[in-house]
């Protein structure tokens, strides 16, 4: 009871736990999950991938003017949404070439505020694959 | 796992024969769709303090026969029923709808998924 | 002719943090009647899991069912998948599993913990544990990359192996959480405004703890000994020194002293994980698809947690039932609230541990 009375009154004199955010920065591990990079003369196109990716966040759609890679044979170009992925590793975990075509880096996705519409060009691509 | 057949109308007398509250721990009411017209409806229970041991006593059914409730045996069986009613549209004695889904939801979403 | 009012706890309530709505009926300050609704959040995830998503990707959607145990959830979930492909996993594996699994329980009980003695009214307490909680929290982002979605375990194995330089941050976290802990105990124990507002309150007996099925810490409390882990073999729990924890007296302090307890075990789990790790892989290939039905639970903070896997042979499972502590410990919260007085109705309602997203999924 008396520890109790003493502890409470000694955290009136302690730092704050909390981080006083933005001002100062939080501290990132390099092993953190964040957005996932992506290599285009690496890529086999093997789209295991795009298989693997449980959200569905990662798409190679054909275009008219594909990136040039002798691999491509469909003509196809990649594309992901970091707004629907999970930040998995699913799809690093798949690919043949980790690390070279496909890594998982530590950075934070952009805010997606619903004005910007983030996802409308997304909704076309999952159209076309359709 | 011990699946053990029954029928609607014998199964709340092989409940209660089986159902010892000191022994038997009653784990959650289940429905499996089967095809359009039939379902399976199982009722879970695992042994206190042994290894992996438990039982199910199912019945296959058709969805709009009326199955009988067995909170008198199991009081806490009430929650789970309402779930079963919810998710594929069937009666329980005694059960009303309305747990999960409102007028507005998705109804029955269970009854024929999966399949 | 007898008066009884009715008053609604919920589904927004000052000191809830989940939507559940109980509907008191009260006499005087007494309440006799309890009715409840649940079903605020419910999002339809067992449909999702047989519609929408092929049997691999699922334990990352079952995961989203809650913020808390999302890893009890996707462990039971690839366990499940596992014992229908008769997978064997490395025992490295298993270990990661139970130290990510353990420290999870240690902060989830740990906030449960700082609920209640908020809801008594001891808000010095509530900021304290919270704050020790954030050191489990940062180890768990270290070791898994995610703060409350870890996606830690796949089918197979774990998805992450731990660095020798992360064993020595988490040992070191562990031990000022050890100590920490210690001095709750005695203040849960000993604090004297405390214990009015714990002991003897809110009470559920071990005969009624058997006649409602009650499960995890609340039936533990009571002296009801269930607890899953003891019931598995698919995780190695009594290589790594697990102990049931019970007590007797079945009221709020009871339940607070089990938790308290669950977690110097925890700790001491983990400690032994760390220390006897064995070497080897942390993944297996998995070949071939889930055919047949099995029934896998483990013990999830809040308790006993199942789930019903049914698969056809084909990408798509055919079914997946989950049953949630929280969910089928609904009658037994009724059946404590009743007799018991309207203003100790929050802290009561705080020593379940409810967990709405669980139970609606």
């Amino acid at each position: 009871m008396k520890e109790s009375f003493s502890k409470a009154f000694q955290n009136l004199f302690k730092k704050p736990q909390t981080i006083d955010y933005p001002v100062t920065e939080i501290k990132k591990d390099k092993d953190y999950r964040g957005l996932i990079e992506y290599c285009e003369e690496e890529c086999i196109y093997c789209l295991k991938c795009e298989k693997a990716c449980p959200p569905g966040a990662i798409l190679f759609v054909g275009v008219e003017n594909p990136p040039k890679n002798e691999k491509n044979k469909k003509g196809l170009k990649y594309h992901y949404n970091p707004y629907l992925c999970i930040y998995c590793q699913e799809c690093v975990r798949a690919c043949p070439k980790p690390n070279e075509a496909l890594w998982q880096s530590n950075k934070k996705p952009t805010i997606g505020v619903a004005s910007d519409r983030v996802n409308d060009e997304w909704f076309e691509l999952e159209a076309i694959k359709k | 796992m011990k699946k053990v057949e029954s029928t609607l109308e014998n199964i709340r007398d092989d409940i209660k024969k089986f159902y010892d509250y000191k022994v038997w721990h009653f784990i959650t009411m289940n429905g499996v769709a089967l095809d359009g017209e039939r379902f399976e409806v199982q009722w879970i229970f695992s042994r206190y303090e042994a290894m992996d041991e438990s039982v199910i006593y199912y019945t296959v059914t058709e969805y709009d026969k009326i199955i009988p409730s067995i909170e008198d045996i199991i009081p806490s069986s009430i929650i789970s029923q309402r779930e079963v009613v919810d998710m594929f549209g069937v009666k329980i004695d005694g059960s009303e709808a309305g747990l999960y889904l409102d007028a507005d939801s998705l109804q029955m979403p269970l009854r024929g998924c999966g399949l | 002719m007898k008066k009884t009012i009715h008053i609604p706890l919920g589904s927004q309530h000052i000191s809830l943090l989940e939507p559940v709505k109980f509907k008191f009926e009260c006499e005087n300050e007494k309440i006799i009647g309890v009715d409840s609704d649940v079903g605020f959040v419910h999002r339809g995830v067992e449909r999702a899991c047989t519609t929408k998503f092929k049997f691999d990707g699922v334990g990352y959607v079952v995961a989203r069912v809650c913020g808390l145990c999302a890893i009890t959830h996707s462990m039971t979930y690839t366990a499940s998948i596992e014992k229908m492909l008769q997978t064997q996993i490395p025992l490295k594996a298993k270990y990661l599993r139970m130290l990510l699994l353990e420290l999870d329980r240690i902060h989830s009980h740990m906030l449960c913990l700082s609920h209640v003695s908020e809801n008594a009214g001891f808000e010095a307490i509530f900021m304290r544990i919270m704050g020790d909680r954030e050191l489990i929290m940062e180890i768990q982002e270290l070791i898994t990359g995610n703060r409350v979605q870890f996606d830690f375990i796949s089918i197979g194995g774990v998805n992450r192996d731990i660095s020798s330089e992360h064993i020595k941050k988490v040992k070191e976290a562990l031990k000022v959480v050890r100590s920490k802990v210690d001095g709750y105990i005695d203040e849960f124990t000993n604090n004297w405004s405390l214990s009015l507002k714990y002991k003897n309150i809110g009470v559920l007996s071990l005969d009624d703890a058997y006649r409602f099925n009650a499960i995890g810490p609340l039936a533990r409390a009571s002296g009801l000994k269930i607890d899953v882990r003891n019931e598995i073999d698919y995780l190695p729990y009594s290589e790594i020194g697990f102990e049931m924890q019970t007590s007797t007296g079945g009221d709020i302090h009871a339940r607070n002293v089990v938790r308290l307890n669950e977690i110097v075990n925890s700790i001491q789990m983990c400690e032994n994980i760390l220390d006897a790790l064995p070497e080897g892989e942390i993944q297996t290939k998995v070949k071939g698809k889930p055919d047949g039905e099995v029934l896998v639970r483990y013990e999830a903070p809040r308790g006993e947690l199942a789930y019903y896997v049914k698969g056809g042979g084909k990408p798509m499972l055919d079914r997946v039932r989950i049953k949630t502590p929280t969910f089928a410990s609904i009658p037994s919260f009724s059946h404590i609230f009743m007799g018991s007085q309207y203003a100790d109705a929050p802290a009561i309602l705080a020593s379940f541990d409810p967990c709405l997203s669980c139970t609606a999924k």
